[in-house]
């Protein structure tokens, strides 16, 4: 038996001394990788003079990358996140693409909507420069986030200025009727897993960089669906019109010893008039209906000082930001609100970052609230992408 | 259906229709495309080319301008040449980058990690 165990002992640890000795390492030409971000932090929050703080569990979100080729990859988002004393997971995207030729691009699957550019390039926790997304963007959003279908996405180079456009078509959004939750009616749902009717959605985005250093961007995005209700439902046929404006800016400038980041989005959502019911406490029920038109912006400038000397100043970031966010009136979830953020960042490698913010918004209604509603609140935030 | 309905339903058709031009324009174009795939351009060949109208950007240059668009510039020593590769192709299609941009920026990383 000692024999036995030993001559295995000798075979398993003879073969991986063996493997790590004479190995050549030769890159398979398959590829699996790991990639992800996380973030954690602290919340201070003052509301009409009621406070509450809180430290943030970690939220996780791997990516994971599978290169079948040099033309065939597949790539996946988890997103692990703690809250309400509950563990959330979601599928941030799932999709699987395909290099046709040098300016086509096939993908399909659930993939992140290019619609403007903040939800599909700038919202990972250590990309965007602000702990949070600006208004209009998230839960009860008008900016679609990811949709499940299949796009034609690619770039041309123009000869210095540069062309790049999306085009796709998904499941579209549906319509929340109010049926369950009534303070919602109106709202478009994005997170459409099964499509409730057979009206899809199509959409895309131009951008163009005029100038040859990659310094500007200027991007217009476009969402259409003829239908967002239940088949056979008194909404089927309610139709929805998105369309976005981007505006990206990014260079270094000698003068100002640093790097100059400017972004913009502006988001606007059409939807067709439908009647919902309302059904007051007393358990009258009545019919109403709303112009459903909801618009958000943001802007964004952030300024790190690359070019001076001192090696700690090199790592900061400046960052101030401006985001509005207005939804329709007669509405349930009628709101107009304006967010301003600034923030303090400290760089610890390219892809590590701390973040102190302070940020004032003030909310007129919002899901049923009367008045205006001031929201002080005070973040510090540790994200690394990896 | 009221007005806005119909004119809803207007800018569907629209969108629609102008998404299906935009994709027989776009395949027609890119599959008439003569340069099927990028060539890199030798360093020499760069240095010499004072005859070419215009010069072309180092692997270096479009690393310090494309990446920052979204992101600050990653160090090439994080990954080896195969993780590259791979994000070089995840890239490429995430931000939408063109396939001189992202081939030039992969051989850089690949050539400084």
């Amino acid at each position: 038996m000692k024999k036995l165990i030993l001559s295995l002992f000798v075979f398993v640890f003879g073969y991986q001394l063996y493997g790590q000795t004479y190995n050549t390492f030769e890159p398979s030409k398959t590829q699996f990788m790991l990639r992800g971000y996380g973030h954690t932090g602290f919340e201070y929050m003052d509301s009409n003079d009621e406070a509450e703080s809180t430290f943030l569990g970690l939220t996780y979100a791997p990516i994971f990358l599978y290169k079948h080729s040099d033309r065939l990859m597949f790539e996946a988002e988890l997103e692990f996140k703690l809250e309400g004393n509950e563990l959330e997971i979601g599928l941030e995207y799932a999709d699987v693409m395909y290099v046709l030729n040098k300016n086509i691009t096939v993908r399909a699957g659930k993939f992140l909507l290019p619609f403007g550019t903040f939800m599909e390039r700038l919202h990972p926790a250590w990309i965007n420069r602000l702990p949070n997304a600006p208004l209009g963007y998230g839960h009860d959003g008008i900016a679609p986030s990811s949709g499940i279908g299949v796009e034609l996405r690619g770039a041309f180079d123009l000869g210095g200025p540069r062309l790049n456009y999306s085009i796709y078509s998904t499941n579209g959004p549906r319509l929340n009727d109010g049926s369950e939750e009534p303070e919602e009616a109106g709202i478009l749902q994005f997170e459409n897993f099964e499509d409730n009717n057979l009206a899809k959605a199509y959409g895309g985005r131009i951008g163009i960089l005029p100038f040859s250093d990659s310094s500007a961007e200027l991007g217009f995005s476009a969402y259409s669906t003829s239908g967002t209700g239940e088949e056979d439902s008194q909404y089927e046929d309610v139709g929805a019109f998105l369309f976005a404006l981007d505006f990206s800016y990014v260079k270094p400038i000698s003068p100002l010893k640093g790097i100059v980041d400017i972004k913009a989005q502006y988001n606007n959502s059409n939807v067709d008039t439908a009647t919902f019911i309302e059904v007051h406490e007393d358990g009258d029920a009545e019919e109403y209906s709303f112009d459903n038109q909801s618009n958000s912006f943001y802007a964004q400038l952030s300024y790190r000082p690359t070019m001076v000397e001192s090696d700690f100043m090199k790592k900061l970031e400046f960052v101030g930001r401006y985001s509005d966010f207005n939804a329709p009136e007669g509405a349930e979830w009628e709101e107009a609100s304006v967010q301003y953020a600034f923030g303090l960042n400290y760089w610890l490698s390219w892809r590590s970052v701390i973040k102190l913010s302070y940020q004032t918004t003030e909310t007129e209604g919002g899901h049923g609230a009367d008045g205006i509603t001031n929201t002080d609140g005070l973040f510090i935030h540790w994200a690394i992408g990896f | 259906m009221n007005h806005k309905s119909r004119d809803m339903k207007s800018i569907h058709k629209i969108t629609v229709t102008v998404a299906s031009i935009l994709v027989v324009l776009i395949t027609i174009v890119a599959c008439t495309s003569t340069k099927e795939v990028y060539t890199p351009v030798l360093e020499k060949e760069v240095a010499d080319s004072d005859q070419e109208f215009k010069i072309e950007k180092s692997g270096a240059q479009l690393w310090g301008e494309v990446c920052n668009r979204c992101h600050i510039a990653p160090s090439p020593s994080d990954y080896n040449d195969t993780d590259w590769e791979t994000i070089s192709l995840h890239m490429r299609v995430r931000a939408n980058l063109t396939e001189k941009e992202s081939k030039k920026i992969e051989e850089f990383l690949k050539s400084a990690n």
